[in-house]
């Protein structure tokens, strides 16, 4: 029964989580590869120009950069999750507005008004990278914390699908001796690494 | 051999072997997910100054400052696997790390002055090192079969998806739950990529 029950969580719970697995092998590839894409030092992240304007509203007295920027990012309906950043004098603001397909950067010059919104142009390896590195409690949104809960369900599910394929293994008896030999091999070559490199 | 009997040896004997970077792949994630899990209390302690002296090299007007890096290295008897970045026109950066220590090398282009500070050990670091490690940009033959065990692990990713993915079909009671827990992950995958 208990045999059973590892055997069928082990399974259920992988094909639940197959996207993620498949996204973080994909992502770790294109991050092992990094010079098929871009040369070193070279920004792989590009911007087009999606929309230009003055901004007409007002902020509260002695807003701080992440009030103005929230306040902008309602105005343009592109509420999400962000980052932001202010010039000394607050000669600008920029924001990082995320998004698994399309991030955008929005620049706002509080002085003249002027306010551009510009989109990064779509890539593989960027979006592949952007999902591998998205995690975390931080942003104070449902939706973002729904998401660190998936990663943190993939981090649990990697350590029970390492135990149970160990104890599934085990009750194998034909496969023991082989199976013996690679987990040895690996932990052992593993070692080797850990202390050489 | 029959192609069943080939497809579950290979996911069982390749997971057996890759099982060590698999599960540190799994445990080394938890700094990333939960940083303040890691943080030392009041900071943890301090670098330790190494050496703190006069130095003088041309830094070059490039992008990839990888050489310049080495040559401080080579300069002040220094080795090891090293990364290399400018924060500002008045600094560059050497990182000196290994899997259980790190030194950080500065540059002061403007003062002409050099300085190696050693990190103390802390498991955060370590295991998002261990996490971190990949690519094919340092010079030594065991970095680059670092690398490709990296890469065998995606590819082992993918193998035990393809071969988890006919093992299931086989089992034709486990069908319709399997079906229901492979589409719902889709599902709320998408919804994660239109919304998040």
């Amino acid at each position: 029964m208990f045999s059973k029950f590892l055997r069928r969580s082990h399974l259920y719970l992988a094909l639940f989580l197959t996207p993620w697995i498949l996204i973080n092998a994909l992502s770790t590839l294109a991050m092992n590869h990094r010079q098929f894409f871009a040369k070193p030092g070279d920004n792989p992240v590009h911007f087009e120009k999606e929309s230009e304007q003055t901004y007409n509203g007002t902020f509260p007295v002695q807003a701080t950069a992440r009030q103005m920027a929230l306040q902008l990012l309602k105005g343009l309906n592109l509420e999400r999750a962000f980052s932001v950043q202010a010039k000394p004098e607050g000669e600008r603001i920029t924001i990082l507005r995320q998004d698994p397909i399309s991030p955008r950067r929005i620049t706002f010059a509080p002085k003249s008004g002027m306010l551009v919104v510009e989109r990064q142009v779509f890539s593989t390896h960027t979006f592949l990278e952007r999902m591998h590195r998205r995690r975390g409690y931080q942003h104070h949104r449902l939706l973002e914390d729904a998401w660190a809960v998936s990663v943190d369900m993939v981090i649990a599910a990697m350590v029970f699908w390492a135990l149970s394929g160990v104890w599934m293994w085990w009750e194998l008896r034909s496969t023991r001796v082989w199976g013996g030999a690679c987990l040895l091999l690996g932990v052992g070559l593993f070692g080797l690494f850990l202390f050489s490199i | 051999m029959t192609l069943n009997l080939l497809l579950r040896r290979t996911h069982i004997y390749l997971a057996l072997f890759l099982l060590s970077w698999f599960g540190m792949y799994g445990i080394s994630s938890l700094p990333f997910s939960h940083p303040k899990w890691f943080e030392p209390p009041e900071g943890g302690p301090r670098p330790s100054v190494r050496f703190d002296r006069s130095y003088q090299i041309e830094v070059p007007q490039t992008s990839d400052l990888r050489e310049t890096g080495a040559r401080i290295l080579q300069d002040n008897g220094l080795q090891g696997s090293f990364g290399v970045y400018q924060p500002n026109p008045q600094r560059l950066n050497v990182y000196l790390f290994s899997f259980w220590s790190a030194t950080e090398i500065t540059y002061f282009i403007d003062q002409k002055r050099l300085l190696a500070e050693d990190r103390p050990f802390r498991w955060s670091s370590f295991l998002t090192g261990l996490h971190a490690r990949g690519g094919f940009e340092q010079e030594s033959l065991l970095n680059d079969a670092w690398g490709v065990l990296v890469d065998l692990v995606c590819l082992g990713f993918l193998v035990w998806i393809g071969t988890g993915l006919y093992m299931w079909w086989q089992l034709k009671p486990t069908r319709f739950w399997g079906g229901l827990a492979l589409g719902g992950g889709f599902l709320v995958f998408v919804l994660f990529l239109w919304r998040l």
